[in-house]
């Protein structure tokens, strides 16, 4: 760790008044890594969205809110939206079922497991199931649910699967929030006459939105983002615009009209950075309040 | 009362309500019991199914086979040994490039601290699938652009099959949120800037003083950054998938037509292998904690 | 006028295997200002938490104007409380906070605001209202949870250690206008403290527990002057041990003769208690006493004198003596002629120096 040492040292001599400090140079290679590994590709996709044939054109970013683009776009955002809203519900009420419960061993149980399936997602997450719940699954044919027109690989079969990592992800945001709800704060509402009902009300519920909103957002930008998971269930046969960007990586459009990958991406990201945008001020906020 | 006005706000009733113990009624655990219920069945089904699934053999109704087929598979060897390496190599880079970073911006340029903060963060605003469609547009455009230029050399180098720098440079990137974050909260806890003056206080050299003072304090941050590193690696699929890799992820995939119930097996060992290196990352945590 | 008369009667609860409340009877005069004092876990918080309805005795009632209130859920009874720290609801701001409570029984929000603005007048931040707790110092925040507490005016004033987490000087100041509050008010008011000189210099009386049983109640003067129990003696402010001989109803100590007040415990080797300011030293040349320590506290100064058989003894006296009496002084010992508690004497090892008075260590020693 030579490129720490050498600054370091510097940083020393001018605290003893010698030189100048040149400590930020150890910053230097990160955000030079930054710039040209995370930074390059960024302008390419923005340089290329508005480029068709070699000119300046908005014809790609019209056709990404347009026609079979439009609709995996909406098809994205209603799917995360339906993700976000149920896994943050499931999820609260689990996180708090967990947090009242007396067995020490469930909570730390349910906590761990949260953490690992949280992260559980990509391909291993659809084959699980797929063997489960997909047209030979074990529960299919136990159930016969095959004969009865089930099909795991649609919209909701999707839904159903996004939540497996939604709600532990939930979990694993909300408990903290959770045993942030100071007693004392139950105690003064029932001292102030308040029943459990109102107390959720006016103080609870106020206290946990900020968390409760930016879980939403986070599961939102999960589900938003995910493609492993969708390309080994479902291949293209649900529109997501992760899977248009794959198919238009992969070539699968119209000679000339490449760019609108990178089209789709630059909405993505809008997409993603709105959510961002709206997520940090509200975990400064319920930071500042459950601290 | 005589500072206050009178009021006529409706007295509390202190007439006790018959049998109305307070407390936590009984309705609460039930409805806490049918949650717990719920969600264990939802939670542990895909997990049993999964198991069940590779497990089931149609003649003589149970075999571990499957299992056994993972180590014997075409691919599975060299995928995973790329995985691995990927991730070795992941979590050197991500290391030596944030931790000299944020020593030197604590130590010397505080102001500096919330753009650092900010430009490791982004990342995370970029889904992986969008930054790949731009690497893979920069390295299709790259050589024709720098054809003449001795850059050509290195865009076509980084690209070798058997080792995709690309990948690695690429992982660095997505990591780069989780690795500062552990690392943040490592050197938050530890207060550098005292150690620092106390170590150099008692006449330990630079070198001295980073690898027997900040290292050993850091820990439990530093393997908390490489666990997630490393999970984050074994995992990924879009990136490596949509530039041709066959990394870990991408084998599960491309086995999966041929050999259904090896994919599902390997499915399975891979999410114990997530869970053993998270057990190991909380446990560290722990013991960070324990020693704070 | 406005207070309520609390009886605690019989009360008992247990946690496990821990006994909180081991039959506490205990009766709260209105409009009196009782402090509950006692080492931790000695079952006064749990107590307070009883009246409040968050705990449930296991046994025993608890009378409120001569009504059982036990049946009561927490959220009926009559009772404001104030807690140990940070019990503003962090999302409403401090004027909200405050007309909590009327919020919730549906006043009128014209009232509500006039009412709170009444409320944090009284507590002296007339202008904070629009603030949020976290904008707020520790001091600040415990008014106005004082002024939450008072505002549906209830009949008992519940104070759990409001004062522990602030600094030593806002403490001093808190605790005068919470009593001159409750003076005003005349709120039945029941204050719960690890701390005896706060308990002291609040309380009408200060009931002393001690593993979930009522030692002694008394006023401040009689507790620390009369203490009914040693333990009372040893915990509420300082205490000497010096070994003497009972005889009869006299005890003879450091060769006085002095009258023995309370019991008399079976053998006759017993330790006699003294408190500090009644231990006199006086400068002499060839005195066995040896001033050891001086520790100068402004009004007074603190001396440890050790005596010829090894005994040390702690004596204050008037800080302009402190000069006279610096530490290898040679001083003559003796105590105020008064009556004195005596108690069994305790173990000493041989050669050991014998444990002189080092009782419960003193809060804000300012």
């Amino acid at each position: 760790m030579s490129a720490a040492d050498t600054p370091l040292r510097t940083a020393a001599a001018s605290r003893r008044g010698r030189t100048r400090s040149r400590t930020w140079l150890a910053a230097v290679p990160l955000l030079a890594f930054i710039a040209l590994i995370f930074g390059v590709p960024l302008l390419v996709i923005l340089g290329g969205t508005f480029s068709r044939g070699g000119t300046f054109s908005t014809a790609n970013l019209t056709d990404s809110v347009h026609g079979a683009y439009l609709t995996a776009l909406t098809g994205s955002v209603k799917l995360s939206a339906l993700v976000a809203v149920l896994g943050a519900v499931l999820g609260t009420f689990l996180a708090q079922a967990v947090v009242t419960s007396r067995f020490r061993a469930l909570r730390e149980a349910i906590l761990t497991a949260s953490g690992v399936l949280s992260n559980f997602g990509g391909v291993p997450l659809a084959f699980a199931w797929i063997a489960t719940l997909g047209n030979s699954g074990v529960i299919t044919s136990a159930l016969g649910l095959g004969d009865r027109g089930w099909s795991l690989y649609n919209f909701w079969g999707l839904a159903l699967v996004y939540l497996y990592f939604s709600i532990p992800l939930m979990v694993v945001v909300v408990v903290p929030a959770l045993d942030g709800l100071r007693p004392q704060w139950r105690e003064a509402a029932q001292n102030n006459g308040a029943g459990a009902w109102q107390f959720w009300r006016y103080v609870g519920i106020p206290v946990l939105a900020p968390t409760l909103l930016g879980g939403v957002v986070l599961l939102f930008g999960g589900a938003f983002a995910a493609y492993a998971t969708a390309k080994a269930m479902v291949g293209a046969s649900v529109p997501l615009v992760t899977l248009q960007i794959d198919a238009a990586l992969s070539g699968n459009v119209l000679i000339g009209h490449e760019n609108v990958a990178l089209a789709l991406s630059l909405d993505m990201i809008v997409v993603a950075g709105l959510v961002m945008a709206v997520y940090l001020p509200l975990q400064r906020r319920s930071a500042r309040w459950l601290r | 009362m005589a500072a206050l006005t009178p009021e006529t706000l409706p007295a509390p009733a202190t007439v006790p309500e018959p049998g109305a113990r307070p407390g936590r009624p009984r309705r609460f655990r039930a409805w806490r019991g049918v949650i717990l219920f719920f969600a264990a069945v939802y939670f542990l089904v895909p997990l049993i199914a999964s198991f069940a699934f590779t497990v089931k053999e149609p003649d003589q109704g149970f075999s571990l086979d499957a299992y056994g087929q993972i180590f014997s598979a075409e691919g599975f060897g060299r995928s995973i040994l790329l995985s691995l390496g990927l991730g070795v190599a992941t979590i050197a880079l991500v290391l030596l490039l944030t931790l000299p970073a944020m020593l030197a911006v604590r130590l010397s340029v505080p102001k500096l601290r919330p753009v650092l903060e900010i430009v490791c963060t982004l990342p995370l605003v970029v889904p992986p699938i969008t930054f790949v469609a731009g690497i893979s547009r920069v390295l299709q455009w790259g050589p024709d652009y720098l054809a003449t230029t001795p850059l050509y050399q290195t865009i076509i180098s980084v690209q070798n099959p058997d080792f995709p720098i690309v990948l690695v440079l690429a992982y660095v990137v997505l990591a780069l949120p989780f690795a500062y974050r552990a690392l943040d909260a490592g050197l938050g806890a530890m207060d550098v800037r005292t150690l620092v003056e106390a170590a150099r206080n008692l006449g330990a050299s630079w070198p001295h003083l980073l690898f027997r003072v900040i290292v050993p304090n850091l820990r439990a941050a530093l393997a908390s950054a490489a666990f997630l590193t490393l999970a984050l690696v074994l995992g990924e699929f879009t990136i490596a998938q949509l530039l041709s890799y066959q990394t870990f992820p991408v084998w599960i995939y491309t086995i999966s037509d041929s050999q259904a119930q090896v994919s599902v097996a390997v499915s399975v060992f891979s999410l114990l292998i997530t869970w053993l290196l998270l057990l190991g990352l909380s446990s560290a945590g722990a013991r960070q904690r324990s020693g704070s | 006028m406005n207070g309520a008369r609390v009886e605690f009667r019989g009360l008992r609860r247990t946690f496990g295997s821990t006994t909180a409340l081991d039959g506490l009877d205990l009766t709260v005069e209105p409009g009196e200002l009782v402090a509950l004092l006692g080492p931790s876990g000695c079952g006064k918080t749990t107590a307070l938490r009883c009246l409040a309805g968050f705990e449930h005795p296991d046994e025993g009632e608890i009378l409120v104007d001569g009504s059982d209130i036990t049946p009561v859920p927490a959220n009926r009874r009559d009772a404001g409380m104030v807690f140990q720290s940070y019990s503003l609801f962090p999302n409403m701001s401090v004027k909200e906070n405050v007309a909590f409570g009327m919020r919730v029984r549906k006043a009128p929000a014209a009232k509500r605001h006039a009412r709170a603005q009444e409320l944090l007048d009284l507590i002296g931040l007339p202008s904070i209202g629009d603030r949020y707790p976290h904008q707020l110092s520790g001091g600040q925040q415990q008014r106005v949870a004082l002024a939450r507490a008072l505002a549906l005016e209830p009949r008992v004033l519940l104070l759990d250690e409001p004062l522990s987490a602030l600094d030593a000087k806002v403490r001093v100041t808190l605790r005068e206008e919470i009593r001159r509050l409750q003076l005003s008010l005349g709120i039945t008011t029941i204050f719960v403290t690890h701390d005896q000189e706060e308990a002291l210099s609040m309380a009408d009386r200060v009931a002393v527990l001690r593993a979930g049983r009522l030692e002694q109640v008394a006023d401040p003067a009689t507790l620390y002057d009369r203490p009914a129990t040693p333990f009372v003696a040893e915990f509420v402010g300082t205490m000497n041990h010096i070994p003497g001989r009972v005889s009869g109803d006299r005890v003879t100590v450091l060769g006085q003769m002095l009258p023995v007040d309370g019991e008399v415990p079976g053998s006759t080797d017993v330790d006699v208690l003294v408190r500090p300011e009644a231990v006199l030293v006086t400068p002499e040349e060839d005195a066995g006493g040896l001033v050891m320590v001086s520790s100068f506290r402004g009004s007074i100064a603190r001396l440890t004198v050790v005596l010829p058989d090894g005994t040390e003894v702690l004596s204050d006296v008037p800080g302009h003596d402190a000069v006279r009496l610096a530490p290898g002084t040679r001083v003559r010992v003796a105590l105020v002629e008064r009556p004195v508690l005596v108690s069994a004497a305790t173990e000493r090892a041989a050669g050991a120096t014998p444990r002189a008075a080092v009782a419960v260590p003193e809060h804000n020693a300012v």
